[in-house]
């Protein structure tokens, strides 16, 4: 490298905005990927003190993807502070009063608990659906890869994709399709 | 000896037990409250602070390799390397760099770093090195999964 350029930094120490699409992602296992954009643990600069996460938006959170029947066993525990005040939300129905809620979480709790987390957090933006605000969305360099594939509903394939796709068995004519 | 005040020369000859307190008292000193005045206080936050550091010293080398490891891992993600695939082929090339000089390299000499990870994606490519096997599976069919509701 020339003599000039000998140190050079390009943006090394910027703020990145990523964007993310949770759709039909595990949350618990997106959350480990987004903590490592956040904490800036994917800089070779990275050093628990030095301030080098990146900004994150997270869209379609709606659409997230529990493994198993974690929607009906997964339980979200909150305490009010007072006698009695002990509560326990299933996760759908935490997933039905906030969308990003489940997500949310999911990233905090992979976090360690240090006085750093909360503002960490404050760099992660979530959004139920593809609606961002422009001057969010105008920030945006670069996508993070999904960690698995978006499976195709049926009701997405054609007509003639459908047809022509191998058959093992013809149902007989009398068999009742439910 | 040499003593730099009139009352610690006339201490010097005098009871032990002054100059056995004075060495915990100097060790206190930068204490807050009783604990740097009162000597059964003092000696208790010496002691403690003493362990600390003694633990410390062992805690302190292992949170730097942490360090490294994250900051070589960091490095080998943006030439898309895995971390242990990247030190075996390291090593099998003959490239004894350790964490430390592989971690500074990483942050300093970011094309420097890109060289390494050029050799060691060609020896990979060459000797069939493959990252350890993690839980990479996506989808395992169980009892119940296959089930039509």
């Amino acid at each position: 490298m020339s003599a000039l350029k000998r140190v050079q930094q390009w943006a090394t120490f910027a703020r990145i905005w990523h964007v993310y699409d949770a759709a039909w992602q595990n949350p618990f296992h997106s959350a480990k990927l987004l903590k490592k954009y956040l904490m800036g643990l994917h800089k070779p600069i990275y050093h628990p003190l030095n301030d080098c996460g990146d900004h994150v938006i997270v869209i379609n959170t709606g659409d997230i993807a529990l493994p198993e029947d974690e929607w009906k066993k997964r339980a979200y525990f909150h305490h009010t502070g007072y006698p009695g005040g002990a509560s326990w939300t299933v996760a759908w129905e935490l997933h039905d009063k906030d969308p990003t809620m489940i997500l949310k979480k999911a990233v905090y709790s992979s976090m360690d608990g240090n006085l750093q987390r909360r503002y960490t957090m404050e760099r992660l933006h979530l959004f139920p659906d593809g609606k961002v605000p422009a001057d969010l969305m105008k920030n945006v360099s670069n996508q993070i890869q999904q960690i698995r594939p978006v499976p195709k509903r049926l009701d997405h394939y054609s007509e003639q994709e459908r047809k022509e796709f191998p058959k093992l068995i013809d149902y007989p004519k009398d068999y009742i399709l439910r | 000896m040499v003593f730099t005040s009139v009352a610690n020369f006339v201490r010097s000859r005098g009871p032990d037990e002054f100059w056995r307190k004075r060495k915990i008292f100097k060790m206190a000193a930068h204490y807050i409250g009783r604990s740097r005045n009162c000597y059964s206080l003092a000696i208790r936050s010496v002691h403690r602070a003493l362990v600390f550091a003694t633990k410390g010293r062992a805690l302190k080398k292992q949170d730097l390799a942490n360090l490294w490891v994250t900051r070589i891992t960091a490095g080998c993600e943006q030439h898309d390397v895995n971390y242990h695939v990247f030190r075996e082929s390291l090593s099998r090339s003959n490239i004894m760099l350790n964490r430390k000089s592989l971690a500074d390299l990483a942050c300093w000499e970011p094309f420097t770093f890109k060289a390494l990870t050029d050799i060691a994606q060609k020896r990979a490519l060459e000797e069939g090195i493959a990252p350890p096997k993690g839980n990479k599976v996506l989808f395992v069919p169980k009892r119940g999964s296959q089930k039509k509701t």
